[in-house]
């Protein structure tokens, strides 16, 4: 297998993992913040400052426990295997579950604020028009805040792209399995592979650079949605 | 008769909101309170918006509350619609969308959309993104949305408390209008009397959580006259005689008299206003009314009626002077000085007398 293949085989993996984490992360990331948005009670801090830990650990840290936690010998890591006859360590899956953890506060934080923002005036008015819970989320609080989630979406992703430590603790490094570009780069650069490694860092620097600079355009337009009337 | 039951306590930061009430809608039912009073808590609680009630809400038979038993219709199963003092127009979607959004969800549809859209004339306005608007059209269009929702009760918490005296006026006759065309029970919710004097058959008055007043809406305004909550008034209703665009002068009956109201410039609305209804709803000030013993042959003053004194209250150097006129009540304040020197008693004869400029009116 030549080079290039590799690393190729290594922007699937990353594509696959960031894609199926963002997925995962909307699923689980929009009540999570839905709820914070609405919660009054003392302990709401508390689950805001576990949802941002992420982003003060060095993802090492994470990895490190995620890695204990993956094992056969503890319960997670014993549920797993139980369910799939499967081990979770150094397995693509638990790169996923792991990215999901390191990427939480991306997702929710902006959605959180945005629900905050919108307030409850709308979906009162919605009650009023006989619109249940859900019928109010997607026929109004989503459109409202549609650039919100674009927002969680694309960091979720990015982010997720990026990483390094957490998977470099509970991937493995196995080619098409766990191997991403982050970790092909340092492949690169311990084995004084400069070029490929050049290579591989500009894309990654372009390629983000694309995606922020596109939220931040669709952030600054004028979007008259997000108006809430004070 | 439509009537609400309510028999609830609400209490949130130190403030409780005590009601036991039961409302029959004859007509637009009137909520009159100043701000933090709890009317607008009151309004919430009624349309399901406001946690933490205790006791129970009944509309006609159907119980929304009965918190003894655990039983809470939520807001959107209530049949209870709600207009709010900002219009909360749903800014993505265009005004048109903001009516289908209403009649989407309404099961037995009755109206038909272009009907309610001609009466609250706002065809023109249909294809407009909402933040087009000025605030006296968006509000027509919250009117609108709330109305296509087909509730059996609707709730109007200050609507027209952002809008210039204009689109107020409007927005009046329209609420008239589609009460009396479409026999909708409708709770009228306000810190002002003037527009609750307009548009309530009955009302009620809240301070400090709690009702202090209940009945025919001039009786009310007539109660009130002896507290610190409105400026001391006559509230009466009468029926237009004739219009006098010469002299700018309303000529409206009273008993076999007349009274005469001075108008400034009548518009193309005012006066649909006044084809429409028969009878107009005035108020005059009592400061703005004075008294003499004898007959004024000779004054500029237009409205000269001949009364009894039944009261005469007196705060501090000011006195309120309740009269009878064939049944109907004025209230006239004059000062001590006046009071002695007119050496005025009950059951004395005197003559009422104000100028047309001072009654007023909302309508027109």
């Amino acid at each position: 297998m030549t080079e290039i293949s590799d690393d190729g085989l290594a922007l699937i993996t990353t594509l696959k993992m960031a894609g199926l984490t963002t997925f995962f992360l909307m699923i689980i990331g929009t009540p999570l913040a839905w709820f914070l948005a609405k919660m009054k009670s003392k302990s709401k801090v508390f689950i805001e400052a576990i949802v941002a830990l992420p982003l003060v650990l060095p993802p090492t840290v994470l990895g490190f426990y995620l890695l204990i936690a993956f094992s056969p010998q503890y319960l997670p890591g014993q549920i797993w295997q139980e369910i799939t006859g499967q081990q979770l360590a150094f397995s693509f899956s638990a790169l996923v579950i792991g990215s999901i953890f390191y990427s939480l506060p991306f997702v929710v934080q902006p959605l959180q604020k945005a629900f905050e923002q919108l307030g409850s005036d709308y979906l009162e008015a919605g009650a009023m028009l006989r619109a249940g819970p859900l019928d109010r989320f997607f026929t109004l609080v989503f459109p409202m805040t549609k650039a919100s989630f674009i927002t969680a979406a694309s960091l979720g992703f990015a982010h997720t792209v990026g990483e390094f430590g957490v998977v470099l603790m509970i991937g493995g490094n196995i080619p098409g399995e766990t191997r991403v570009l982050s970790i092909a780069l340092f492949d690169h650069v311990e084995a004084f592979n400069y070029a490929q490694a050049h290579t591989l860092a500009i894309s990654l620097v372009i390629a983000s650079l694309v995606l922020l600079s596109m939220i931040y355009l669709l952030n600054h337009r004028p979007i008259k949605t997000e108006k809430v009337v004070s | 008769m439509n009537s609400l039951t309510l028999n609830i306590e609400s209490t949130k930061d130190q403030f409780s909101l005590v009601i036991n009430q039961c409302l029959s809608f004859s007509g637009i039912v009137g909520i009159f309170g100043h701000s933090g009073s709890g009317k607008t808590t009151l309004l919430r609680a009624i349309a399901g918006l406001e946690q933490q009630v205790k006791g129970t809400i009944a509309f006609n038979e159907q119980l929304l509350l009965d918190s003894k038993n655990k039983q809470d219709i939520k807001a959107e199963n209530r049949n209870i619609s709600m207009v709010f003092q900002e219009p909360r127009l749903f800014p993505h979607l265009t005004v048109e969308a903001n009516l289908d959004f209403a009649i989407k969800r309404c099961h037995h549809s009755s109206l038909a959309k272009k009907d309610i859209i001609e009466l609250t004339n706002i065809s023109a306005l249909l294809g407009k993104e909402v933040t087009e608007l000025s605030g006296g059209e968006q509000q027509k269009v919250a009117l609108a949305r709330a109305v296509l929702s087909e509730p059996s009760l609707l709730l109007l918490d200050e609507p027209l408390s952002a809008l210039d005296r204009q689109s107020k006026k409007e927005l009046l006759t329209l609420l008239k209008t589609v009460h009396q065309k479409l026999k909708l029970p409708m709770i009228y919710v306000s810190h002002s009397s003037e527009e609750l004097q307009q548009l309530a058959e009955q009302l009620v008055v809240i301070e400090r959580g709690k009702i202090i007043e209940s009945g025919d809406v001039h009786q009310v305004f007539h109660q009130l006259n002896n507290t610190q909550l409105i400026k001391q008034q006559t509230s009466l209703s009468v029926k237009v005689v004739e219009v006098n665009n010469q002299h700018g002068l309303v000529k409206l009956a009273f008993a076999e008299q007349h009274i005469f109201m001075a108008i400034n410039h009548l518009t193309e609305a005012d006066k649909l206003a006044l084809a429409q209804f028969n009878s107009l709803r005035c108020y005059i000030f009592a400061s703005d009314i004075s008294i003499t013993t004898i007959e004024p042959t000779s004054s500029s003053i237009v409205n000269q009626l001949y009364g009894i004194i039944t009261k005469i209250s007196q705060v501090q150097s000011q006195v309120l002077l309740t009269l009878t006129c064939h049944q109907q009540t004025f209230f006239a304040s004059i000062s001590t000085y006046s009071l002695d020197k007119l050496s005025l008693s009950i059951n004395q004869a005197v003559y009422i007398q104000f100028k047309a400029s001072a009654v007023r009116t909302l309508t027109i």
